[in-house]
This record gives C-alpha cells, sequence and structure tokens, in this order.
C-alpha cells in the first residue's frame, strides 16, 4: 500500500546519508515504553541481518507523529512503529553510503532528534525518548556512523541474497534475460530479426575490453580476428557494436571514441569502416556528446535539485520555479529528450547505419540508445522489453554504475541512470497508454539502484560483476537457518539480479508495476513489412553523414586517421545552431509531425513534446521527503481505473462458469488485476461467443 | 487535395523567399465561386466587408506556408474561408464548435493586431495612413492569426483592415452589442430539462431554496426591498441578509454597508460580503458612517450570530492592477508569432513563468480561500469579505470558498448556478473586466479568468471531486468573449434587465445560459466534459472535532487525512502544485502537440473500460430478463481515432492549418534510391561543401 499511500504507508528512507546530528527540536515524551524490542524484532530481520542498536523513538515530520523503535543493523537503519501489525519487510537500504555531516562533533551533545537524509531524496527523523538522556539513543546514533564507516559499498550484502537463492532451488531462471551467455544474445538476435548479424565471441576471457559484456554483435562478415584488431583502435578498446536492429531494415550502433594516437593499417581501417557502415550505403555517424551535458553538468544539477528537494530547504513557494530552473536538471532531461527523438527518426525514416559515438561510450551512449529503442520499439515498452533493455544497454554494455552512483567516492559521479529513468518518467507521463509499465516501477527501479542486495548495481563492469558472482559463496560469512549450501558450479543460477523483485517486494506490490492504462492496441506486432537492403553492400557508403546540432553534415570519411584528425575531435560545440533548428529533424524528415491527419509517423514511433511546459517534474520521486507533498500523491485518474477493472472482474466472476478453459487458464487468481487487455480480449471473445 | 474537381496550377512560387514557399493558387475565378465556401452567418448577423486573395499563413517560420481565402468581417465575428475548406473530411466536424468555427475569431475575442511595414511589426489602432503588408491579430483565447494581404486589391485592403480596426478597436455603445440584434432574430427555441436546470437566482423563490439547501434559513431571509432595482442598480433584485437586520438600513446607503449572505456552512457559520461605504471627507458624514456601522455590526455580532471576522480585500489582499500586470505578463509566453523566438524564450520557460507571478497570484487568492475556510469550517467564525463594490475578489474569494466547502458546488449544475449567484447576480462587471465595449483599456482585468485558473487548479488536483473537466472550464473561458450569450456581457443584473426589457426581447438566452455546453458542442463531446470520475456527491461535510487554531496546521492537517471527495476539499499550495493551465494556454501551440498522448490517452482509455462495463452490464441484465433488447453499439467517441494527440478536442481546429505532409513516402519508397537521393538534397545544407 505505498503507492502514493498517506501516512504510515509512505515507505521509510532507504539510504542514509549526511545523518545530521543535532538537537533540532524538543523531544516528546512517546507513551509507548518497550523495553525488549530485541524479541520482536529479531524476527523480522533478515537472514543474516545482526542488529547493532537500537533504540525507543518518535518519528516525526509525518501526522500523526509515530512511536517505535529506531534500529540500526548491518545493513540498514530502520524504525518500527510499535503495533505495526504487517509482517512487512521494510527495506531501509544498506548503511553503505552514510556520510556523517560534522564527524567531530558527534560527541559534543547528546542527540535528541536524529534526522537521516537519504539518498532518495526521503528523510527519517525521528526524537529520542527523554531529551535523548537514555544511552541507548547514543548507542544507535554511534552504531549508524560506525557501520557507515565501516561498510564496503562494493561489498554487498549477502544473506539475504543467498537465503532467498537457496529457497528458489537450484535450477531457477533470471527473470530477465542477464545477456551473459552468448545463448541470450542469440535469442536476442533473433527477436530482433538482425539477420546480418551474429554473435562475437572474442570478448569471452574479457580480453578486449573488460567493459564490454562476454558477447556482442557485430556484421555477419566480420572475422573475430577483424574485430579484435579493429577494436584496438578504439577508445578503451569499445569498438561498434549492435545495439537495436530496427525492424525497418536500420541498425543503431554504439562505439567509443577513435583512438587518435593508434595508427591503423589499411586492412584496419577497412574493417573499422565496413563494422560501422554494417552494410549500408547511408551511414550517419551521431556525436553523443553534441548537445547534452557533461558527467559533471549531470552530477551538478542532481546535487542542486537535491538540495530543493530536500524536506528543509528553504526556497520560497514564488521562487520555486527559478530555483527549479536553476538546477538545469529539467533542461539536460530536455535535450536528452530532443536528441532521442531526432535520432530515431533518423533511425525510422530510412534504411541506414546510425552510430552513436561517445568517448567512453559507457555514459550517454546507453541513455540515447534506450531511449531510441522506447521511443520506436513497442517491445521495449513492455515490462519486460524494459527490462532487458536496462539489462542489455546499461548492465551489460558496462555502464559504470559503483562509480555514477558515488560507490567509489571517486569524482566521477554522475547519475547518469537516474537522468534516464526520470526521461522514461517523462515518456510515460506524455504517452501513458504505450507503456505496459507503471510509474510505479520507475520509482522501484530507481530506489533498487542503491539496494545492495544483488550485484546488477553494484559492479562498474561485466567483468567485475561476472567475477564477483563466482565467487559468491565466499561472501557468506554469516550462519544462516534457512541457507543450504548451493550446488558447487552452478553460480550462475544463484546469480540474482535487481529483476528478481519478489525479494524485496510483494506479490501485490509487484502486480503495482503493470500501468492498467496500458492499450497494446496502439503497437502494433508485426511492423510493416519491409524489404530487408541486400545486405553488405560492396564498396564505400554512398553517403556519410555526421549528425549534430540536429542538421546533417556530410563527411568525408568515416575514420580518422587517414588524412584528417576526426572531425568528431574537431568539436562542433562552438558552431551554432543552424537557423533551421526550430524545426526539428522530423519536421525535415516527414514534413510537421504535428500534421494531424491519418497517421504521418510510421506506426510504433513516439515522438515526444520537449517544449518547457511539457517537461514535468517528477514530484512523486524528488518530493518523496516531504510529509506535506507526499500526501495523496496518487494518480486519481489511474485510481479510477483501477475501479473500473475492480467492476469488470466482479462481472467476470459472473460469468466465470461459462468461461471456456483456455480463456479461464489465463485469468489467474481472481484477487490479482488483470490485464486490462486481457479483460478486454475476455469480454470480446465471450461476446463473440454469445453470438455464434 | 487533389482530385477535388477544383482546377489549381501548383507550385507557383511568390514572396520573400521563393524556395520554400509552396502553396496553391486558384486561377479558375468561375469554378473558384463555385467550390466557394459559404459563409455561415448566425441569426441577425450582417456582413460588413470582406477581402478576397488573403493568404493566410500557416505559422510565421522560416517557411511560408499558407492557404489562400476570403477574409470576412461582418458584426459578429472576422472570418477567414479558405479555398480548400472542403477537405475536411467527416471525422473531425463532430467536434466543430457549433457557432465559431476553426478560422473565425469573434470580435469581442480580438486582444491587439499588429501590422507588419516593411519587415516591422506595430500595432494598429485607430485611422491608417498606410496599410501593412500583413495583418496580425491576437485573440484572447490566445490564438493568433496572420494574414498576408499583399496579393489583395489595394481597395480591399483598405476596406478591409479600416473595417477590422474599426469594429475591434473602436469603443463602441452598449446597444451595439451583437447580442441584441442576434436575441431579435434568433428564435427561442432552447428547451431547458427542468431536472438539469441551473438556478439564476433572479427570483425570491431561487434565493429560499439556497437557503434551504445550506440550512441557512434560520438565521437570514431573502428580500425584496430591491425589486425592481429600486434602491440600488449595483445589487440584484433579491438577495440575502440576516434576519434581524432592518430592511431602511439597505436603503441608508444604497446597499453599501451591508452584510449579504453569500452562503452557510454545514456547522452555521456563514460568508457574508459587503460593499464599503462611499470614501466621505466631511466629519459628520464618517460619523453618521460610524454609527451605521455599528448598528450593523451589532447586529451580526449578537448571537444566534457567530464571531465575526472580517476580511478587509480590498486593502491588504490582491489589487486588480497587479492581476492585470501580471495576466499581460503572462499571456505573452503564449503568444507566439515566431516559432524562432519561442525557442528562444523557452529555455527560460520556468523563470519567465515565475517572473510574471500569475501563478503566484493564484497561489495566493487559493491560499486566502483556504484561511477563510479555515475560519469557517475550524473556527466556527462567520466571515465577513469587504470590498469597495463587493463584486471582484469577493466573487472570486467567495466562489472559491464554496467551491472548498460545498460539494454541490462541483457537480455542473452547481457550478453554474454557482457562477450565477456570485458572478452574475453579484454584480461582477463583466462588460468592463472584459472590455467587451472597449471604452476603458484599464478597467479590463481577468479576475473571472483568474477564478476559473484557481477552479481548474482545484480539479487537476482532484478530478474525482468534480462533475465537469478541464475541457468544460477551457470551454467556459471562450464563451466570455462569444457575443451570444447574455451571461458574461453585462455589468450588472439591472443593466441586464433593462437593456434586454427597454427592447422588449424575447429573452431567449437568460435560461441556462451560462453553460455554452448546452447545444454549444454536438452531444457527442457531452461526455467528455462531464467528468468520467465524478462521483454522486451526496455526503455532507464531515465536521472536525478539533478546533485548530491556524491555517498552517489546519492546511496540514487536511492533507494528511485520505481525501473525501465529497467534503472539504482543499488544493496543494506549494510552490511545485500550482501550474500551467495547458490545455486552456497552449492549445493553439503546434509544437506543443504529443501525437497520442497526455491525459488525453488516459481519458481514452477510461472511455473505452467504461463502455466495456456499460456493454457487459447490459448483457447481464440481458440474460436476467431474458429479454431481446435490440442492442446498438453505443458509438464510442474516441474509438476509431485511438490516437488523439494531446490537443484533443481542440487541435482538430488547428489540424486543417498544418503543413503539407509527406506521410509515407519517406515509409513507403524507402527502397527506392533515386528517390533517396532526390530528397537528400532538399534537407541536407549543403553549404559547405
Amino acid at each position: 500500500m505505498w503507492w502514493g499511500g498517506r501516512g504510515q504507508s509512505f515507505n521509510i528512507a532507504p539510504q542514509k546519508e549526511e545523518p545530521e546530528m543535532g538537537s533540532v527540536q524538543e523531544s516528546r515524551m512517546p507513551e509507548h515504553r518497550s523495553r525488549q524490542p530485541s524479541s520482536c524484532l529479531a524476527s523480522r530481520c533478515l537472514p543474516g541481518e545482526q542488529i547493532l542498536a537500537w533504540a525507543p523513538g518518535l518519528r516525526k515530520g509525518l501526522e500523526p507523529e509515530l512511536s517505535g523503535t529506531l534500529i540500526c543493523t548491518n545493513f540498514r537503519v530502520t524504525f518500527q512503529p510499535c503495533g505495526w501489525q504487517q509482517n512487512e519487510v521494510r527495506w531501509l537500504g544498506g548503511l553503505s553510503r552514510v556520510q556523517l555531516l560534522r564527524p567531530g562533533s558527534l560527541l559534543k551533545f547528546i542527540p535528541e532528534e536524529i534526522m537521516i537524509h537519504g539518498r532518495d531524496f526521503r528523510l527519517l527523523r525521528v526524537g529520542f525518548e527523554a531529551g535523548g538522556l537514555e544511552p541507548q539513543a547514543f548507542q544507535v546514533t554511534m552504531a549508524i556512523v560506525q557501520a557507515r564507516a565501516q561498510s564496503n559499498p562494493a561489498q554487498p550484502y549477502s544473506g539475504i541474497t543467498l537465503s532467498k537463492a537457496g529457497q528458489a532451488s537450484g535450477s531457477r531462471k533470471p527473470p530477465v534475460p542477464l545477456m551473459e551467455t552468448a545463448e541470450d544474445w542469440e535469442t536476442e538476435r533473433k527477436k530482433q530479426a538482425a539477420r546480418g548479424w551474429r554473435v562475437s565471441t572474442v570478448n569471452e576471457r574479457f580480453d578486449v575490453a573488460t567493459s564490454l559484456p562476454r558477447y556482442f554483435w557485430v556484421p555477419n562478415r566480420i572475422l573475430d580476428s577483424e574485430v579484435r584488431r579493429a577494436f584496438g583502435h578504439f577508445h578503451q578498446g569499445r569498438g561498434p557494436r549492435l545495439s537495436w536492429h530496427h525492424p525497418g531494415g536500420s541498425d543503431l550502433l554504439r562505439c567509443g571514441g577513435f583512438y587518435t594516437a593508434s595508427d591503423p593499417n589499411k586492412e584496419d581501417i577497412r574493417a573499422v569502416e565496413s563494422m560501422l557502415q554494417a552494410g549500408h550505403s547511408d551511414v550517419v555517424l551521431v556525436d553523443t556528446m553534441d548537445e547534452l551535458p557533461s558527467l559533471a553538468d549531470v552530477q551538478l544539477a542532481h546535487l542542486r535539485l537535491r538540495a530543493l528537494c530536500l524536506p528543509d530547504s528553504s526556497v520560497a513557494e514564488d521562487k520555486w520555479l527559478s530555483a527549479l530552473e536553476g538546477t538545469r536538471w529539467l533542461d539536460y532531461i530536455r535535450a536528452c529528450l530532443r536528441k532521442a527523438s531526432d535520432i530515431s527518426v533518423l533511425v525510422t525514416s530510412r534504411v541506414r547505419s546510425v552510430i552513436l559515438q561517445e568517448r567512453g561510450d559507457r555514459d550517454l551512449n546507453g541513455l540515447l540508445s534506450s531511449l531510441v529503442q522506447l521511443l520506436s520499439a513497442p517491445e521495449a515498452r513492455t515490462l519486460f522489453g524494459f527490462q532487458s533493455l536496462v539489462q542489455r544497454e546499461w548492465v551489460a554494455a558496462g555502464h559504470p554504475f559503483l562509480t555514477r552512483l558515488g560507490g567509489t567516492g571517486a569524482s566521477e559521479e554522475a547519475p547518469v541512470f537516474l537522468l534516464f529513468l526520470d526521461c522514461v518518467w517523462q515518456l510515460l507521463q506524455q504517452f501513458p497508454a504505450d507503456f505496459e509499465f507503471s510509474e510505479f516501477f520507475l520509482l522501484a527501479l530507481h530506489d533498487s539502484v542503491r539496494v545492495p542486495d544483488t550485484l546488477t548495481f553494484l559492479r562498474n563492469t561485466p567483468w567485475e560483476r561476472g567475477k564477483q558472482s563466482g565467487q559468491l559463496n565466499s561472501y557468506t560469512q554469516v550462519y544462516t537457518p534457512g541457507y543450504s549450501q548451493p550446488p558447487a558450479g552452478n553460480s550462475f543460477n544463484l546469480q540474482l539480479s535487481v529483476w528478481d523483485w519478489d525479494l524485496r517486494y510483494s506479490n501485490a506490490q509487484i502486480l503495482q508495476f503493470q500501468n492498467p492504462g496500458y492499450d497494446p492496441e496502439h503497437c502494433p506486432d508485426s511492423w510493416l513489412p519491409r524489404p530487408q537492403p541486400s545486405f553488405m553492400i560492396p564498396g564505400p557508403p554512398s553517403s556519410v553523414w555526421l549528425f549534430s546540432r540536429g542538421a546533417l553534415t556530410p563527411l568525408n570519411q568515416l575514420c580518422p586517421w587517414r588524412d584528417s584528425p576526426s572531425l568528431l575531435a574537431v568539436s562542433s560545440r562552438w558552431l551554432p545552431r543552424p537557423a533551421i533548428s526550430s524545426e526539428s529533424l522530423a519536421d525535415q524528415e516527414w514534413g510537421l509531425p504535428s500534421h494531424w491527419g491519418a497517421c504521418p509517423l510510421p506506426p510504433g514511433l513516439l515522438l515526444p513534446g520537449y517544449l518547457g511546459p511539457q517537461i514535468r517534474f517528477w514530484r512523486r520521486c524528488y518530493l518523496r521527503g516531504r510529509p506535506e507533498v507526499q500526501m495523496g500523491l496518487s494518480a486519481p485518474t489511474i485510481s479510477g481505473l483501477q475501479d473500473e477493472l475492480s467492476h469488470l472482474q466482479e462481472l467476470l466472476r459472473k460469468w466465470t462458469p461459462r468461461i471456456s478453459p483456455e480463456v479461464h487458464s489465463k485469468k489467474r487468481d481472481p484477487h490479482t488485476i488483470l490485464n486490462p487487455t486481457e479483460i478486454v480480449g475476455i469480454l470480446k471473445g465471450r461476446a463473440e461467443g454469445d453470438l455464434g | 487535395m487533389l482530385g477535388k474537381g477544383v482546377v489549381r496550377r501548383g507550385r507557383r512560387t511568390k514572396g520573400p523567399k521563393p524556395s520554400f514557399v509552396s502553396y496553391e493558387i486558384h486561377t479558375n475565378e468561375k469554378e473558384v465561386t463555385e467550390k466557394e465556401v459559404t459563409l455561415h452567418l448566425l441569426p441577425g448577423e450582417q456582413l460588413l466587408c470582406e477581402a478576397s486573395t488573403v493568404l493566410k499563413y500557416v505559422q510565421e517560420d522560416s517557411c511560408q506556408h499558407g492557404v489562400y481565402g476570403r477574409l470576412v468581417c461582418t458584426d459578429f465575428k472576422i472570418a477567414f474561408l479558405g479555398d480548400d475548406e472542403s477537405a475536411l473530411d467527416n471525422d473531425e466536424t463532430q467536434f466543430k464548435n457549433k457557432v465559431v468555427g476553426e478560422n473565425d475569431i469573434t470580435l469581442h475575442c480580438v486582444d491587439q493586431i499588429y501590422g507588419v511595414f516593411d519587415e516591422k511589426k506595430k500595432t494598429l489602432f485607430g485611422q491608417l495612413k498606410k496599410y501593412p503588408e500583413k495583418l496580425i491579430i491576437h485573440c484572447k483565447d490566445l490564438r493568433v492569426f496572420q494574414f498576408c494581404l499583399r496579393y489583395t486589391k489595394e481597395e480591399e485592403v483598405k476596406r478591409i483592415v479600416s473595417g477590422i480596426i474599426h469594429h475591434t478597436q473602436a469603443p463602441k455603445l452598449l446597444k451595439r452589442l451583437f447580442l441584441f440584434s442576434y436575441a431579435t432574430a434568433a428564435q427561442n427555441n432552447t428547451v431547458t430539462d427542468p431536472k438539469n436546470h441551473t438556478i439564476m437566482f433572479d427570483t425570491l423563490k431561487d434565493w429560499c431554496w439556497e437557503l434551504e439547501r445550506t440550512k441557512g434559513n434560520m438565521k437570514y431571509k431573502a428580500v425584496s426591498v430591491n425589486e425592481g432595482y429600486k434602491v440600488c442598480e449595483r445589487l440584484p433584485a433579491y438577495f440575502v441578509v440576516p434576519t434581524p437586520l432592518p430592511e431602511e438600513n439597505v436603503h441608508r446607503f444604497q446597499g453599501h454597508g451591508i452584510p449579504i449572505w453569500c452562503w452557510s456552512c454545514h456547522n452555521g457559520s456563514a460568508l457574508l460580503k459587503m460593499s464599503a461605504l462611499p470614501k466621505e471627507q466631511d466629519d459628520g458624514i464618517l460619523q453618521i458612517q460610524k454609527s451605521f456601522l455599528d448598528g450593523v455590526y451589532k447586529t451580526i455580532h449578537r448571537p444566534p450570530y457567530e464571531i465575526v471576522k472580517t476580511e478587509d480585500l480590498s486593502s491588504n489582499f490582491l489589487s486588480l492592477q497587479e492581476i492585470q500586470t501580471a495576466y499581460s505578463k503572462f499571456k505573452q509566453l503564449f503568444l507566439i508569432d515566431n516559432s524562432t523566438e519561442f525557442w528562444d524564450t523557452d529555455i527560460k520557460w520556468f523563470s519567465l513563468l515565475e517572473s510574471s507571478s500569475w501563478l503566484d497570484i493564484i497561489r495566493r487568492c487559493l491560499k486566502k480561500a483556504i484561511e477563510i475556510t479555515e475560519c469557517m469550517e475550524a473556527q466556527n467564525m462567520n466571515v465577513l469579505l469587504l470590498e469597495e463594490n463587493a463584486s471582484d475578489l469577493c466573487c472570486l474569494i467567495s466562489s472559491l470558498v464554496q467551491l472548498m466547502m460545498d460539494p454541490h458546488c462541483r457537480t455542473r449544475i452547481g457550478f453554474q448556478s454557482l457562477i450565477q449567484k456570485e458572478w452574475v447576480m453579484g454584480g461582477h462587471c463583466f462588460l468592463d473586466r472584459c472590455n467587451h465595449l472597449r471604452q476603458n483599456d484599464k478597467e479590463e482585468v481577468p479576475v473571472f479568468l483568474l477564478f476559473l485558473d484557481c477552479v481548474w487548479q482545484l480539479v487537476h488536483q482532484h478530478p474525482p471531486a468534480f462533475e465537469f473537466t478541464e475541457t468544460y472550464l477551457t470551454v467556459l473561458s471562450d464563451s466570455l468573449y462569444i457575443p451570444i450569450f447574455s451571461t458574461f456581457f453585462f455589468n450588472s443584473p439591472h443593466q441586464k434587465d433593462t437593456n434586454m426589457h427597454q427592447r422588449q426581447l424575447s429573452l431567449p438566452l437568460t435560461q441556462s445560459k451560462s453553460s455554452p455546453k448546452r447545444g454549444f458542442f454536438r452531444e457527442e463531446t457531452d461526455h467528455l466534459i462531464k467528468n468520467l470520475l465524478g462521483k454522486r456527491i451526496s455526503k455532507l461535510i464531515n465536521s472536525s472535532d478539533e478546533l485548530q487554531d491556524n491555517f498552517r496546521e489546519f492546511y496540514d492537517s487536511w492533507h494528511s487525512k485520505p481525501t473525501d471527495y465529497h467534503g472539504l476539499l482543499l488544493p496543494h499550495i506549494e510552490g511545485p502544485e500550482i501550474k500551467v493551465w495547458a490545455q486552456r494556454y497552449l492549445r493553439w501551440i503546434p509544437e506543443a502537440q504529443i501525437l497520442g498522448g497526455s491525459r488525453v490517452a488516459t481519458m481514452s482509455k477510461l472511455l473505452e473500460m467504461i463502455e466495456e462495463v456499460q456493454s457487459l452490464q447490459e448483457k447481464i441484465d440481458e440474460r436476467h430478463h431474458s429479454q431481446q433488447a435490440p442492442q446498438a453499439e453505443a458509438p464510442c467517441l474516441l474509438r476509431n481515432s485511438a490516437r488523439l494527440s494531446s490537443l484533443f478536442p481542440f487541435a482538430l481546429l488547428q489540424r486543417h492549418s498544418s503543413k503539407p505532409v509527406l506521410p509515407t513516402s519517406g515509409w513507403k519508397a524507402l527502397g527506392d534510391e533515386d528517390d533517396l537521393a532526390k530528397r537528400e538534397d532538399e534537407f541536407v545544407d549543403l553549404g559547405d561543401v
């Protein structure tokens, strides 16, 4: 019941950061005087979780104030209200990122109230009993600080993972292909009908690049030895790989920057060129960094946004909008959407090879290529499709999650993935009927980037991830009763990913991931049949373009090495956008998309709006910490739909005896919320049956 | 477009940037006249002047596309009749406004007229020495029209430009309003359903009924002292005052200084309003005024009346001047002549929005209304609103309070009755505030629009609490400028009655005309305007037990409880919560359109679901009664057009004016290499090669 619920149903701060100890307010005396929490609390602990300290306290900032117990374990800080009946695991996240705001000042006073700022924009405020004079208050505060100091972010909390995995027995299949085996890649390739491509095993031992996945797609006719040599001429060995094959025939590729210092021979250049060309006569090279924020920009914007959204932010109401604008966060979202929309037009409007090129190829390339797929491929907008998209374009492609989310404490922190999630949320807002998942799913994903229970977001490269999951056993230091030794050599099955949602959420909550407004009728299963172009057109491409500043410029050659330095190296940043920029690329390619007539756009393609008023602020994510705002955030239309759905179900139940077996099998539990389309399908089936 | 039987010579190029201009011209005059779209005139409407071969720009852009046609000015509207108007297909005509077409601008809707002389834009007014080559019309509903007069005969340009300027900008007499010619000519054939009847508050019975409904009849009485406007022309013929108030008090200062009842809360506290006594220098008169007021206050301070809190809206609240300035800044954000300009400002959207302070004004209004609600609901006090004439901010605040406290006002009928009671009978000077007569620009203040925007915030935040949707509000705001409804064209009920009676009209417009919905859109769109989620509103407000002392506590505690849509309803007023009424302000901007997206998509899904539920219900009923009910499939409005744009239903009006599309050519002809090469030349800038 945490879908925009009220009061206690709000999930308390999962992640701690900057616990600010201070005698901020007089603490009130709670009536509850439990002195033996350990016994009752122990039962709520996760396997392997140890209670480090606890103290009775009073949760503040919400109406009504709750009395209960503040507990610090080796995994989380949790506040358990007394009389809390639900046997609900409250995932409050790991201690990995706690930072003490004033580390030295701790001993100087007795805390009356502790405020814990979560990195996910939440705030836990607990006042202690008796003005903090009880020794427990001091102990728990110290424990939180110490736990933060000791915990190693790179080391996942494995108790829960293992115990759950143990329960699930050896032969479980990951809910989403983890793209760690050649079969996964082959399956996905077939699904995309990318006939000119094959799975390359050249990086099986991670010796081409540790940041690349074991397997990736390269053109059919390129030999592995050529791949190996060609990749050496790219920054960090990240050569051009297929990201997505458009059903219409175009290919979306991604690669790192050209390694300008290298001196490739003719053969290598030919290999590189034909990999980029991918058999198309029309090649567009996209400078990913062009017009998009730098990593430092993203980080700064996110910090500012967090400062703005914290419950104690002091921005006046009438200055809120300009403060929001000042964070530039929405501006960056807009830039990403605009660029992604342009690229999806490029990919869709004609058969060509579109190459996303970013120097590192690990951040904005992933963002853009995922967004392009969301915009142009209806399959990517399903729950399964989206999860595999993230797994493929972010996790397997080697987005350095740990560094970007600040896990290593390095300066390269930049929440690119969170920026991506916000972009997806914007799309969800603009096209509520086109996505199978709900805002709630995005929130869950947003929160899980910091929960240290799976390796998905805790490693920088596929190589590290693979290494760790192989050694998973060695992390089991704690005896857990429910845990049985996994069969040796079967560690693959044991590897849990963030997509195993049942680790964290109850079934009822997982059901909320479904968007009731999803209308797959909008998403044709089959694309317009298009003749596959004759693959591998011999000879050089007939046209090579550089896409930058919203316009295409002809390029003389693809690779920079032959005569002149790379055109990408000569940044186009200072070039003004051409005057025509007011017209989006879609206008240029098709005439105005805003024309209202009969489907001017290819089916399945979404063109997002990116005007100032259309980019919205994700309140339900960023303002969760504000008690006064967090109330009543549930979307009324959605709940209205839910009402309708339950109404329909009631009607369905009346019909149950008449439902034919195969329809019945789809019906699942009567208490589950049915996918609306299924209902409609069932109803239509019934109606036709009746008529016939 | 082709194959319509009209001979056209395609692709003739004229104009400043010949390479970009692509339009079609009629050359065969005869056939044109045959095919010419007829101008639809309303009863009583007269054609004043016209000009042919006017080019209406689709968008002022680097590319200038346009449609040729006739520009016409009548005594009701300016209309543009495109030459290929007939190209509209039937599918979309069902959304057409019955009175005002896509290219029609009622004279009252015109805000500013600009002329372009040698690329320079100037405001046009008065007598012109030189006639512009381009005419830009900004409308009050934020449409922007651009007409090129370069190809029009000089005579016609003179006639049409001066005609338009005269009829829209020059001061006008009240009796010259189109309203009267329409009322004379039109037959009164409005049939009102007695059940769905908006209360007009023009009879004593209506007021008594309202008193009874709110249980205010114990302490307040409806009086007919102003019957025939004997006492005061500002006040309605009937109104409600505290029971012990002697009627001669009303006579004393022509109704000034009299507490007039607006609404009673379930706990007995009431909302009152009072217009201030005239300001006097003379000490003697001041003394008299003081003792008079003391007497009045004594009456209403004594039990059974609750303690009275006085809210002076004219001194320490918003000024009309502020509202006017804010709105004129705010609307500039949406009046887009030129999309390049638009993109330049787009980046600063939020700070521009903030600097207009329109949203802040909305917040202050909502906040004031919450404060008053708190006094009445939590502290059980009477609140007396005080304003100079009690006809601007008084109307706004008291309507908002009632909307928040009284669920009846959140039904469509209830809302219309509320507008009728507080605004029309409350003597809001619509004529002056909308500047319908163009007599004084300073008086033009969009107070009613501000109210609608406040209501929109409430509707947007709590859609299930309202029977109507934002579309209803948008349509209502448009009807301010359509002079066939008498509702919004008078300064007071007295003015309306005298004018309408003098001319011995059969008042066709008095009944339920504040409902533009009725017979205004065709029936198919009815259920769009009615909120689908609006639930039957029956319960009364839950009384809160605790007496709370201040606004913040009241506000916080309300928001921390589950919302009862049938009870007290408070808006969120924090910074991020006050939003732009996108449907009203953005609907004419093609760039703002999201194809197949936005709330409309959710809405169509909802409609679909409801339809399913209904058909299932019918089927079940059928089985139960084992009867054969011939079941015609209810036509679903949105079913056929599964992907509507976010600007629906208004975007349709824009549809026609878009650029020519190459819809499928890019899609189908992909394999065709020759075609590819050709089209690449069109869009690639080869300047550098």
